[in-house]
């Protein structure tokens, strides 16, 4: 007997250690807590720029969150925790400001494709037309991944597409995982950033420009989202990553200035 | 005995279970309500989501099978020979089911990628896992097979060796005594390895996707379809995560108590 007042009473106790749970808004120690959501193709620039605004900020403690623009996006839309968000895409950051609202956008960087083939380069790829050779295995981003989708839009502006995309041999999750597969040699070619070629990369992989009249220019915006706690904070970061010093270095690591807006 | 009350269960402990079976049901209960029902079929069909599941099918069996032929002699040696090291060489066999996939992936790829240690002897004769369905299976499998080993080696230790040894004294060779006596007398726990490695294999995701690639109709099984149609399509992915519960559900139901209980 009592089995279902048992249960009655478990509910009880559960739902009160979640309210319980949910009711800190400060994080302890001191320090504010900035949680910035980027993608993965900013991970070396944002760490950077991030630590270096930590020490313009005294008592200031950036976080990221980096990974595919479209993942961070909807995690932004049904958990709310970012302050700030970097997208590499302005449709993931429309979705975010049609559903949670933004303030501050700002577009900050360029970028731009670059074919990339493990060293020694097994398949010869010397053009982007190369990729559409019957044999060639090719590791693209999925698609909904913006870099997926610029590198699709790029082959299209070739009139490559469906030779090249009977070529890939694997959809990856996101460009760090395709950087990653040429570097072990497991496929002849990729689309990613030239920014994911930094200098730790550089030498593990051989690059091939991607002509002008077919590139795909990928615009980032960055903006503060409206449900933060720490709206003065957000808003210097995103002037911090849009100004100078942030500018500074995107460049450095081979990313191209944002248009004059 | 027959008068013990079967009713008294602890307060305590009806507590907690009710609170463990919470938290187990109650994602899964999440994806029920949040499933968009009413374009059920639609989104199966655009999200890829049947072939995901009949290569799912595919690899999932190969898998259990290829840990099964591989597995269980490698729990018969833990078992049953005097090599030492036995512990040392039992955890390295096991340690698949503890590692996160994702290392075995990175391992398998060191090991028998295009550019492994010994995956490039396979590539110079034409041989390439990466990639491909085998890719899928041999990541799967290196998942699964401990569960084989698990089962099977308990099976052995506690087999009364008499069956065996008076098969012997009566003259049977050491053949047959294995395939008439030791594998009939296995056969649950030989049983409940392979389910419980098929299980395992259905639900693969770190080491294939490491491994094998992501590829719609090549290595895409259901659990990479899931992480894939949520980059795009979350109702695609909550109803393709379904079709996996149901499926391992079925696998994991048709062992009932008897894997269990013994």
């Amino acid at each position: 007997m009592g089995g279902t007042r048992s249960i009655a009473l478990l509910l009880g106790i559960s739902l009160a250690l979640l309210a319980c749970g949910s009711g800190d808004g400060a994080s302890g120690g001191g320090a504010t807590e900035l949680t910035v959501f980027a993608a993965a193709s900013l991970s070396d620039a944002m760490t950077r720029i991030g630590s270096d605004f930590e020490a313009a900020h005294p008592g200031t403690n950036v976080t990221f969150n980096f990974g595919a623009s479209n993942d961070l996006a909807s995690a932004i839309e049904s958990e709310g925790t970012a302050d700030v968000f970097a997208s590499a895409s302005d449709t993931y950051m429309d979705d975010v400001s049609d559903r949670v609202g933004v303030e501050r956008r700002v577009d900050f960087a360029q970028n731009q494709l670059v074919v990339i083939t493990p060293p020694d380069n097994p398949a010869g790829i010397t053009s982007l037309d190369d990729l559409a050779a019957p044999g060639v295995q090719v590791v693209l981003a999925a698609e909904g991944v913006p870099v997926g989708d610029y590198a699709r839009q790029s082959l299209e502006n070739a009139g490559i597409e469906d030779a090249v995309l009977s070529n890939v041999v694997s959809d990856e999750e996101d460009d760090s995982s395709v950087v990653a597969k040429i570097i072990a040699g497991e496929a002849d070619a990729a689309i990613v950033y030239t920014s994911d070629v930094t200098s730790g990369v550089a030498p593990q992989v051989g690059s091939v420009a991607i002509p002008d009249d077919v590139n795909v220019v990928a615009t980032y915006p960055i903006a503060v989202m409206s449900t933060t706690l720490h709206a003065d904070l957000a808003r210097a970061f995103v002037e911090y990553v849009s100004g100078s010093e942030g500018e500074a270095t995107l460049a450095d690591l081979g990313f191209l200035p944002a248009p004059a807006s | 005995m027959a008068d013990l009350p079967r009713n008294r269960t602890p307060l305590v402990i009806t507590a907690l279970a009710a609170m463990g079976i919470l938290f187990v049901a109650l994602p899964l209960a999440a994806l029920l309500v949040r499933a968009p029902w009413s374009h059920l079929i639609d989104e199966l069909s655009s999200s890829g989501a049947w072939t995901a599941l009949r290569l799912s099918i595919e690899v999932s069996l190969a898998a259990a099978a290829l840990s099964l032929i591989l597995g269980a002699p490698v729990a018969w040696v833990l078992a049953r020979s005097k090599i030492p090291g036995r512990s040392v060489l039992r955890a390295i066999v096991i340690l698949p089911l503890v590692l996160p996939p994702v290392v075995g992936g990175v391992g398998l790829l060191a090991a028998l990628g295009r550019r492994g240690i010994a995956g490039r002897w396979l590539d110079a004769i034409g041989i390439q896992l990466t990639f491909t369905i085998w890719g899928a299976v041999v990541a799967t499998t290196f998942v699964s097979i401990p569960l084989v080993i698990l089962a099977v080696e308990a099976g052995l230790r506690s087999l009364d060796p008499r069956f065996e040894q008076a098969a012997s004294t009566m003259g049977a060779s050491r053949g047959y005594v294995l395939r008439h006596v030791t594998l009939p007398l296995l056969r649950p726990q030989l049983a409940a390895g392979l389910v419980l490695a098929w299980a395992r294999a259905l639900g693969e995701f770190g080491a294939t996707i490491t491994f094998a690639g992501n590829l719609a109709g090549r290595t895409q099984t259901l659990p990479l379809a899931v992480y894939q149609a949520r980059q795009t399509d979350p109702g695609a992915a909550i109803l393709t995560s379904l079709l996996l519960v149901a499926m391992s559900l079925i696998v994991l139901v048709s062992m009932r108590d008897r894997v269990f209980a013994r």
